[in-house]
């Protein structure tokens, strides 16, 4: 058996063997449920990142990278097309996730909060360029675009606007989907951590 | 994304004039159609491209995504318009006003042009989205070259889903029966969320353990593995790949030239 300073210094070793082809689909399908389960709740929140958080932290950030990237390429071939582009939050957040883990900042409660932070700037920091571009920096979620539209109207930089809108829109979510899947991750059976995290 | 037409392709076997271009060709377009629209700010050129767009859906099939994606994307182009019409920087020309709400034309224009671009980018996408099924861009992907690993992640993740939705309503349904009841406040809601979520989870990471255990099984890692034939014939393939490739090249490079320019 591996030991954990191998697993340490092998965070970026990456092989698409079986078990991670399996694992990337249902990490892909994990958030596409989740984020239905969110909205038919009506949550103030998206939760669609949930699979990628534990892609990364069952695989490495690798994988929850591709899980992100193909998320968002699947999502935008299907249901819609401008989420395409913000695969490469995905990636952001997959590899932040990977990372984190891997250092040991998903093994307390007190932890997560701080992770969360830093995946929610890390999120923020890739997709307000994107908002600017495609939507002059609205998120598309009324209250953040209600802070956004405040923010402009008080003449402060659409840069910055943007990404307050996006960044308190991001903290929420990240904070629930972070503390989501720590609780998450704690159940799972020894086996099955095992067997996504040996099989590389 | 549960319609079997989309997964298995063409339902009936009759072959229409979409199913002569390769997916390929069709993603190039949705990038040729999108540099375009990104490369200029004449409001005509956009009006013809959403019009080009418009027409690609109306000659092929029109689909209750597109219709969906359009309608959210509508709904935030008009937030758009209302919020850069008002507070775009460099609103300067009062164009109307609304209950003595001044709207400015500078704002209003950015704001269309923004929202023209969506448009273009979700027509030709959803020329795409309803023309090429997920087995077809399967077979072809793996018959241009992709690892079929990688069209194998690609394409499962359509055949998992409406497992993992199923699982979902099976689970919500007994946690319903045992009394867990979705509730009020978002602290109670998100609560509720768990004991959905954590059964959900580990079945869907179960099932890929069998899946993954299934795969080795049956020597999924085989190299001498018979690649899938693509049923569809496609006319003009390397035709359209050069001169949209070429297209490409060229938009991309007069962008780039107009901003070096701008900066100069």
């Amino acid at each position: 058996m591996k030991t954990e300073s191998i697993h340490r210094t092998s965070m970026w070793k990456f092989k698409l063997s079986a078990a991670t082809m399996t694992l990337i689909p249902a990490a892909v399908g994990i958030n596409y449920v989740a984020k239905a389960l969110a909205e038919g709740l009506k949550l103030p929140v998206w939760l669609g990142s949930l699979g990628t958080f534990l892609a990364s932290m069952l695989a490495g950030p690798v994988a929850g990278a591709i899980s992100g990237f193909i998320n968002n390429v699947i999502y935008g071939l299907t249901l819609s097309p401008i989420s395409t582009v913000y695969a490469i939050t995905s990636i952001g957040i997959g590899i932040a996730v990977g990372i984190l883990h891997a250092k040991g900042w998903f093994s307390s409660a007190k932890r997560v909060f701080v992770s969360a932070i830093i995946i929610a700037i890390v999120s923020a920091v890739i997709s307000t360029p994107l908002n600017v571009i495609f939507w002059g920096g609205q998120t598309g979620i009324a209250w953040g675009d209600s802070l956004f539209a405040v923010m402009v109207a008080n003449h402060a930089p659409v840069w910055l606007a943007s990404f307050t809108d996006e960044f308190v829109l991001d903290i929420l979510d990240k904070v629930c989907v972070a503390y989501l899947a720590f609780f998450i991750y704690r159940q799972l059976p020894q086996r099955m951590i095992r067997f996504f995290r040996d099989d590389k | 994304m549960t319609d079997q037409s989309m997964l298995s392709g063409n339902p009936a076997g009759k072959s229409r004039w979409f199913n002569a271009i390769d997916p390929i060709s069709k993603l190039l377009l949705i990038l040729d159609m999108a540099l375009l629209s990104f490369a200029s700010t004449n409001l005509l050129l956009e009006a013809g491209l959403i019009t080009g767009g418009l027409l690609l859906l109306l000659f092929s099939k029109v689909s209750s995504t597109t219709v969906k994606a359009l309608g959210f994307s509508l709904f935030l182009i008009f937030t758009m318009l209302v919020i850069q019409g008002l507070f775009y920087s460099k609103n300067q020309t009062v164009w109307f006003s609304i209950i003595g709400i001044n709207f400015y034309k500078e704002g209003l224009i950015y704001a269309t042009t923004l929202g023209s671009r969506v448009l273009v980018i979700i027509l030709a996408s959803g020329f795409f989205m309803v023309t090429t099924s997920i087995s077809e861009n399967a077979k072809y992907l793996e018959q241009s070259g992709l690892s079929y690993k990688t069209v194998y992640v690609l394409m499962s993740v359509c055949y998992i889903l409406p497992e993992i939705m199923g699982n979902m309503r099976k689970i919500q349904q007994a946690q319903r029966v045992r009394g867990v009841n979705p509730q009020k406040t978002v602290i109670q809601k998100l609560k509720s969320v768990l004991p959905v979520l954590i059964p959900l989870v580990i079945k869907t990471l179960d099932q890929s353990m069998t899946r993954s255990i299934s795969l080795q099984l049956r020597g999924f890692d085989n190299p001498n593995r018979k690649a899938l034939k693509s049923t569809n014939r496609y006319r003009l393939v390397s035709g359209l790949h050069i001169g949209l490739t070429f297209a490409a090249i060229i938009l991309i490079g007069w962008k780039l030239w107009t901003k070096i320019s701008g900066l100069l």
